[in-house]
């Protein structure tokens, strides 16, 4: 299907730009990057790599009676050094190309093209149709169905383990302003049988809730079952407290049968997951604007799966200052991880994270520096710490158009010595029927 | 398979029942969302109820809701499952599809290296990272990386 359909999407992709030209507003955003790597592997020689990457993206607005609205993303690399993926010097993608009707009432669209879904449970790329609207009552609906958006064949396989069409929706709720609830399910072709994995169907039917009976009180979260196991996949949910302004407590729970829930995850095979194995995190994480230039976050959060237990724990302050044109942040948390959860060959997985950025924004240049580091408990691969420092540089030639550049130099446990740099031009504008920019 | 099938009848009758329900009182309600594109800068720290009073119309949720403090910016996933035509307002489809995609080029963090402010994930070599933080939690990788987005995991996990 993927094979037949991704030609028919790039044809798309290219014709709509004529049709794009009779549009009311035109928005086009560019982002073309050249990177230049080097990359130094222990064992392996080392590779020269400098691909070109044309990210682009169309939205043409207020097509025919105003309505109809057409949006295209997707991105194309060649590269003009060594391979810096895979086998192929050229490769690209459409992301998503849809057209899209909305109605002038009840918040209803209709998409056709490929597009993503992302409603209750369901989180899928879809090659079809999909429409939604709000009713009377607080009701709402919203279905979808077409072809499947294949990936990479897996490993020694002739498919990706997915079937080849895909249909689902939501039925939803709303009061008030107080309470949504929602139901909703995904059913796809039966998943293809592979040579080396093990495989399953992705069918879920699932329920969300939102309930706010107080401003400052508020849980979302949703529950998924999945019905080729005949058990719970997943709950996961959210409590956010507001006691005062500017500060927001939260805390989150969420509870998985891994087997459920990844089972359809053919590249893990995880249909053949333990049935028994669990996982379960709790979380609490407070938020707080000290005043319009600070915000600090501070948070704990505890995993439990049947190989252990880990908790991680830290915190962020974020600031912003001179209208937002100047902003920082710092950042530091520990992960204190049980030995089954170190990389193979080593003893612990415990870790330090440091984290410090700054950026400056003005009408002419922009710029930024980030420094990272990771010091681990044990050694891994022989190294103790890891760090990058990153260095951001631009200028805005015109007020939709800047160039600049990045490079970065760390080292780590898997390369001795990582130097990294692109080039970066942007182009984001949007003109209106006289060819106006707006 | 029963269960399936059963389930998808039932949840098909009480929508075609709902939807019947609902036409019969529908006079046509006002879209709830507009564009706020043209109004919000790159970087800015949104707090909707900054500009609009929390009152309640209809069925709209709390403003307060939406506001981009850290933790909804971490947990925007539960909003952007109800939510998506608001998230509209204001992000185009390829704000999300940076990171929520079928097949990535650049890792997000260096697509936008020029924004370190967006916190977007696998910062630095995450190369050694994911191998513990797959461990554990691997339903973190399962949410963007699962059934899609996973050409460069083929790459070694064969």
């Amino acid at each position: 299907m993927k094979r037949n359909l991704s030609p028919l999407f790039s044809a798309a992709f290219l014709l709509a730009f004529p049709v794009a030209v009779y549009a009311v507003d035109i928005s086009v955003d560019s982002t073309s990057i050249v990177r230049f790597e080097q990359r130094d592997i222990p064992g392996s020689s080392k590779q020269d790599i400098q691909p070109f990457t044309q990210f682009l993206g169309l939205d043409a607005r207020k097509l025919g009676d105003g309505n109809l609205s057409l949006h295209l993303y997707g991105w194309g690399r060649a590269d003009m050094g060594d391979t810096s993926y895979g086998d192929s010097k050229t490769d690209g993608n459409l992301t998503y190309g849809y057209l899209q009707y909305r109605f002038e009432k009840t918040d209803a669209d209709i998409r056709a093209g490929r597009f993503f879904v992302r409603e209750g449970i369901i989180n899928e790329q879809v090659d079809g149709i999909s429409a939604r609207t709000d009713l009377p009552f607080g009701f709402g609906l919203s279905a979808f169905g077409g072809a499947t958006v294949h990936t990479e064949d897996l490993y020694g396989e002739n498919s990706d383990g997915k079937g080849d069409y895909i249909a689902g929706g939501r039925i939803s709720f709303r009061h008030k302003g107080l309470l949504e609830l929602g139901i909703s399910g995904v059913y796809e072709d039966t998943a293809p049988a592979l040579v080396n994995y093990v495989n399953g169907t992705n069918r879920k039917i699932g329920a969300d809730i939102w309930l706010s009976p107080h401003r400052a009180i508020e849980l979302v979260g949703h529950s998924s079952y999945n019905t080729e196991t005949s058990e719970m996949a997943e709950h996961r949910y959210l409590l956010n407290l507001r006691p005062a302004t500017g500060l927001v407590l939260s805390g989150e729970y969420s509870d998985q049968r891994e087997q459920s829930l990844f089972y359809s995850w053919a590249m893990f095979s995880g249909a053949a997951v333990n049935p028994g194995d669990k996982a379960r995190t709790t979380a609490i994480t407070a938020s707080y604007y000290l005043d319009k230039t600070t915000e600090i976050i501070l948070g704990y959060k505890h995993y439990n799966r049947e190989i252990g237990n880990a908790d991680r724990y830290g915190g962020d302050m974020k600031l912003s200052f001179m209208d937002n044109r100047l902003r920082g942040g710092l950042g530091y948390y520990y992960l204190q991880a049980g030995d089954n959860f170190a990389i193979t060959g080593t003893s612990s997985a415990s870790y330090h994270n440091l984290r410090a950025y700054v950026m400056h924004d003005t009408k002419t240049y922009f710029s930024s520096v980030e420094a990272l580091c990771r010091l681990f408990d044990e050694k891994i691969y022989g190294e103790d710490t890891a760090y990058e420092a990153a260095f951001s540089l631009g200028y805005h030639i015109t007020p939709a158009l800047a160039l600049s550049g990045d490079i970065s130099y760390g080292k780590n446990p898997d390369y001795q010595d990582e130097t990294k740099g692109l080039v970066r031009l942007t182009y984001n504008m949007t003109y209106d029927n006289k060819g106006e920019k707006k | 398979m029963r269960i399936l099938q059963t389930s998808f009848m039932v949840v098909l009758l009480v929508g075609l029942f709902i939807f019947l329900v609902s036409c019969a009182g529908m006079k046509g309600t006002p879209n709830g969302y507009s564009s706020h594109a043209d109004y919000i800068s790159a970087g800015q720290q949104i707090s909707c109820s900054e500009c609009h009073e929390d009152q309640q119309k209809g069925t709209m949720k709390s403003f307060a809701s939406f506001n981009h403090s850290a933790v909804f910016v971490k947990n925007h996933g539960h909003y952007a499952a109800t939510d998506d035509r608001l998230c509209a307002s204001c992000h185009k489809s390829s704000f999300c599809t940076d990171c929520h995609t079928n097949k990535t080029e650049i890792k997000p963090s260096l697509l936008y290296g020029n924004r370190p402010d967006r916190e977007l994930p696998h910062r630095g070599n995450y190369m050694t990272l994911h191998k513990i933080e797959g461990k554990l939690d691997p339903s973190s990788c399962y949410r963007c990386h699962g059934r899609s987005n996973n050409e460069r995991c083929i790459a070694c996990h064969r």
